[in-house]
C-alpha cells in the first residue's frame, strides 16, 4: 500500500513541532484521511506510553546518553534496511552472472605464438576420421591442416600403448597393410596428431580420439 | 451501533456541488467516524487534562449533525473539511472565552499521565512491557526520539545513522510492538 504524503507529519504534529500553517494543514488532512488518523492514534499511544513509563522502560539503557561509537561495519550495515540489503545482494548476483556470461561469450581464442611466418603455435588440430565407430578397419586417417609447412606426427594407440606412429607433411596418412592387420574388429583404438614447425618445434597437439571397429555383419 | 442521542432521520441528502448530483449522507456513520477525530483534535488543542474536552467534543459533533440536517453542508468541500472547520471555530471560541477569564491561553497539549483512565493506563503498561522486550537498537531510537525529544537529525547523529534510517527504525519498532501486543 502506498503511504500518504502527510504521514511524515504525524510525529512532528504529536510532538508540537509543526508551524501553525503546517499544523492547520495537517489537522484538516486527518479529518479527511482515515489512514493518517489511525496511524496517528497508534503513534500517540506509543508516545503516551513512553512519556508515562519512560523512566521504567529505559532505566537499564546503557548507551543512550553517550554518543554511540558504532563500528564502521555497523555504520555500513545501518545505511540500508535488511530488505534493501537483500535487494542489493540479489541485484549484485544477477549482475555478476550477466558479466560472467558475457565474458564467457567473449572468451578470446587460445593464445597463438608465431614461431615463424608459417608455423603458429597454439592452433587447434581437428581430427576428421576415423572417429567413434567404423564398420571396417580404416585405411586412411585424416585431420585438418594447420598452416602450410607444418609437419604432422600421427600416433595410433592400443589401450594406451603406441601401436604405430608416422610423420607426414600431408593432412592425411594411409595406414600400411601390416599395421591394418593388427587392428582387430570389435576393438577400440585411439589416435592423435601432433604438429611440428619445420624446425621441429611442437606447435600443436590434437585431442586423443577413440574409434571402435565394429564386427562385420 | 445505534446512537440513542441521534434523532431521526438517520440520513440526509445533500447536493454535491462538484458533481451536480444528490448524495446521501448517513448521519450515524458520520457520528461514529468523526466523533473520535473531533475528540482527538479537541484534546490536542485544549489539553487532555482539560475537564471541558468531552463536553466541547460532544457539542461540536451535535452541532455538525444539526447543520447537516438543516442542509447547511452543500458539498462545496469534503465532509471532513466541513467538520474540521466547525471544530476549529469552536476551539478558537473556547480559547477566546477562557482567555478573557484566565488572561492566558491554555498550554498546548502535553502527554498525559493516564493514571485516572484505567483503560489508557493498562494500554500504556502493555506497550511499555513490549518496548522493554524490543531489540536495544530499536529501543534506543524510541528513547532518544520520543523520551528525550531529540530531533530526527540529532538522533541520527548520536547513533551514527542517516535521519531516514531513524524514521525507518521508529516505524519498524511500531510494527514490532503491534505484533507483540497482538500475541
Amino acid at each position: 500500500m502506498r503511504n500518504c504524503k502527510f504521514e511524515g507529519n504525524i510525529d512532528e504534529y504529536l510532538m508540537n513541532r509543526l508551524t501553525d500553517d503546517k499544523k492547520n494543514e495537517f489537522e484538516e488532512h486527518y479529518f479527511n484521511c482515515s489512514s493518517c488518523f489511525e496511524k496517528m492514534v497508534e503513534r500517540d499511544e506509543l508516545i503516551t506510553a513512553i512519556k508515562y513509563k519512560g523512566q521504567e522502560i529505559f532505566k537499564d539503557e546503557p548507551a543512550t546518553e553517550a554518543v554511540k561509537g558504532e563500528t564502521s561495519w555497523g555504520k555500513i550495515m545501518a545505511f540500508l534496511t535488511p530488505k534493501q540489503w537483500a535487494t542489493v545482494a540479489v541485484s549484485a548476483t544477477l549482475i555478476a552472472v550477466l558479466v560472467f556470461s558475457g565474458l564467457l561469450m567473449l572468451k578470446p581464442p587460445s593464445p597463438q605464438f608465431f614461431i615463424n611466418e608459417d608455423a603458429v603455435r597454439g592452433g587447434k588440430i581437428t581430427l576428421i576420421s576415423p572417429i567413434f565407430e567404423v564398420q571396417t578397419v580404416p585405411s586412411q586417417f585424416e585431420w585438418q591442416r594447420l598452416g602450410e609447412n607444418a609437419e604432422y606426427r600421427i600416433y595410433i594407440y592400443d589401450n594406451g600403448d603406441t601401436l604405430w606412429q608416422k610423420t607426414t607433411k600431408d593432412n592425411f596418412i594411409v595406414l600400411p597393410e601390416n599395421i591394418k592387420k593388427t587392428l582387430a574388429s570389435g576393438e577400440k583404438y585411439s589416435w592423435q596428431v601432433k604438429a611440428f614447425s619445420p624446425e621441429g618445434a611442437l606447435i600443436s597437439v590434437s585431442s586423443r580420439v577413440q574409434f571402435k571397429i565394429n564386427h562385420p555383419e | 451501533m445505534k446512537n440513542p442521542n441521534l434523532p431521526t432521520p438517520a440520513s440526509v441528502y445533500i447536493m454535491n456541488a462538484a458533481m451536480g448530483n444528490e448524495k446521501k449522507l448517513d448521519l450515524e456513520q458520520i457520528y461514529v467516524k468523526y466523533r473520535s477525530i473531533v475528540c482527538f483534535r479537541v484534546k490536542k488543542s485544549l489539553g487532555v487534562y482539560n475537564p471541558d474536552c468531552d463536553d466541547i467534543a460532544n457539542e461540536i459533533i451535535t452541532n455538525v449533525i444539526e447543520k447537516l440536517k438543516r442542509g447547511e453542508f452543500r458539498g462545496e468541500s469534503s465532509i471532513g473539511t466541513f467538520i474540521y472547520t466547525i471544530t476549529s471555530r469552536r476551539i478558537i471560541d473556547y480559547i477566546r472565552k477562557k482567555s478573557k477569564v484566565l488572561k492566558h491561553v491554555p498550554e498546548p497539549a502535553s502527554y498525559p499521565d493516564p493514571h485516572e483512565q484505567v483503560e489508557n493506563k493498562e494500554r500504556a503498561e502493555t506497550i511499555a512491557g513490549a518496548i522493554k522486550r524490543l531489540n536495544p537498537k530499536y529501543r534506543e531510537v524510541l528513547y532518544l526520539y520520543y523520551y528525550k525529544e531529540l530531533s530526527r537529525e540529532e538522533v541520527a547523529q548520536k547513533l551514527g545513522i542517516s535521519p531516514r534510517r531513524v524514521s525507518e527504525r521508529v516505524n519498524y519498532s511500531q510494527k514490532l510492538l503491534k505484533k507483540m501486543i497482538r500475541k
